[in-house]
């Protein structure tokens, strides 16, 4: 019974019938915010940039689940389901980076920012190779970083 | 309220009720409730490729900060605006939909295809410049503008979470095709009839969601 009435209520909520006007106006929302991530994003803000693109970014997206998707006139099933995979994606996200944040220093991988140690040698190339790229050797001859070969 | 579709429905339009659902509402609440926990799971595929952004970003920022200055910022941005308008389009056709206004459905949806592909030649631009100058994932990386620690795995999940998206374009390109089709031979949609333009409709929108995501990740910060 509890279903039937949400159904109806649901029912009811998509067919009060708003104007077009409203999805004009949140495009011009998101153009906008568009436009505010693209100019932070160029300043290359040192500490709070990843933060503010992510605000930036969820602000965008809720205009969107919101109003694109009809999540604001739906009832509780859908909204439960949308709200479980957010937070499942938060915990995802955070568990992996606190065990990096907080790991033993030696268990970094070489060469990244939290080691100490050089990045290993994969054998490409004395130079070039510890960068974990396969360079191809016929197109690094005449760059200025490789040695000309002696004669 | 001018359409002919629109006066003809009433008896016609209604869509087949499954025995199993009690009435029609309960079978379009099951219907958008399916929907949402297909996205749910989209949601959490695209998740996992976060997971790994966050993890190498936080290994390897120095890798990051160069690979995502190395982007074409002018046609991520492009891209950006051609995706939120089709949403906006797509949006559009469920409000037509409900309507009855068949072929304003169709309109529209043709509208977002057209820049599905225009997004989808921008990517091929993207990745054609990519390829030509070396910077790819792993071994195959040869590029020797940027040579820094973990370039190469920045490059990684640059072309997976892309190409992941690029994929679900594809298929939401495919979906509002059959209801463009739909929309403009059998002109059914209707006031009590508009779930599949809806759901299409959702699909894209999610298609959106996760490039709003991508697009600061990958070429701003």
């Amino acid at each position: 019974m509890a279903i039937a009435n949400e159904s109806h209520q649901e029912e009811k909520n998509m067919d009060a019938h708003h104007g077009a006007g409203r999805y004009w106006l949140i495009w011009g929302v998101l153009l906008v915010l568009t436009v505010v991530t693209v100019v932070t994003g160029r300043m290359h803000l040192p500490s709070f940039g990843l933060l503010l693109a992510l605000v930036i970014a969820t602000v965008k997206g809720t205009l969107v689940t919101l109003y694109f998707m009809h999540l604001a006139e739906h009832r509780g099933a859908n909204r439960l389901v949308f709200g479980v995979s957010i937070l499942f994606v938060v915990l995802m996200l955070v568990i992996p980076m606190a065990d990096l944040g907080t790991r033993f220093r030696g268990a970094n991988p070489p060469g990244s920012q939290y080691s100490d140690l050089q990045p290993a040698d994969i054998g490409t190339g004395t130079q070039r190779g510890r960068f974990g790229g396969g360079v191809r050797q016929t197109e690094t001859k005449d760059t200025p970083e490789t040695p000309a070969p002696h004669h | 309220m001018q359409s002919s579709a629109h006066t003809a429905d009433g008896a016609e339009n209604l869509p087949r009720l499954a025995g199993h659902f009690a009435s029609l509402e309960v079978q379009n609440h099951a219907a958008r409730l399916g929907m949402w926990l297909f996205l749910a799971t989209e949601i959490l595929l695209f998740a996992g490729l976060f997971v790994c952004y966050g993890c190498y970003r936080f290994l390897y920022p120095e890798a990051w900060a160069a690979g995502s200055r190395s982007l074409d910022l002018t046609m991520g941005t492009v891209n950006t605006i051609v995706l939120i308008t089709s949403s906006l389009t797509a949006a559009l056709a469920v409000h037509y939909a409900k309507e009855g206004e068949n072929k304003k459905v169709g309109v529209m949806f043709a509208l977002t295809l057209l820049m599905a592909v225009g997004f989808l030649v921008i990517k091929y631009f993207e990745y054609a410049h990519k390829f030509h100058i070396g910077t790819l994932p792993g071994r195959y990386y040869h590029y020797e503008g940027i040579q820094v620690t973990g370039i190469p795995l920045y490059f990684t999940v640059y072309f997976c979470s892309t190409a992941l998206h690029a994929f679900h374009v594809v298929i939401g390109m495919a979906v509002l095709s059959v209801a463009m089709v739909r929309a403009f031979r059998k002109k059914d949609f209707g006031p009590k009839n508009y779930t599949m333009v809806e759901l299409g409709s959702m699909y894209w929108h999610l298609v959106d969601l996760v490039w709003i995501f991508l697009f600061p990740m990958l070429y701003l910060v």
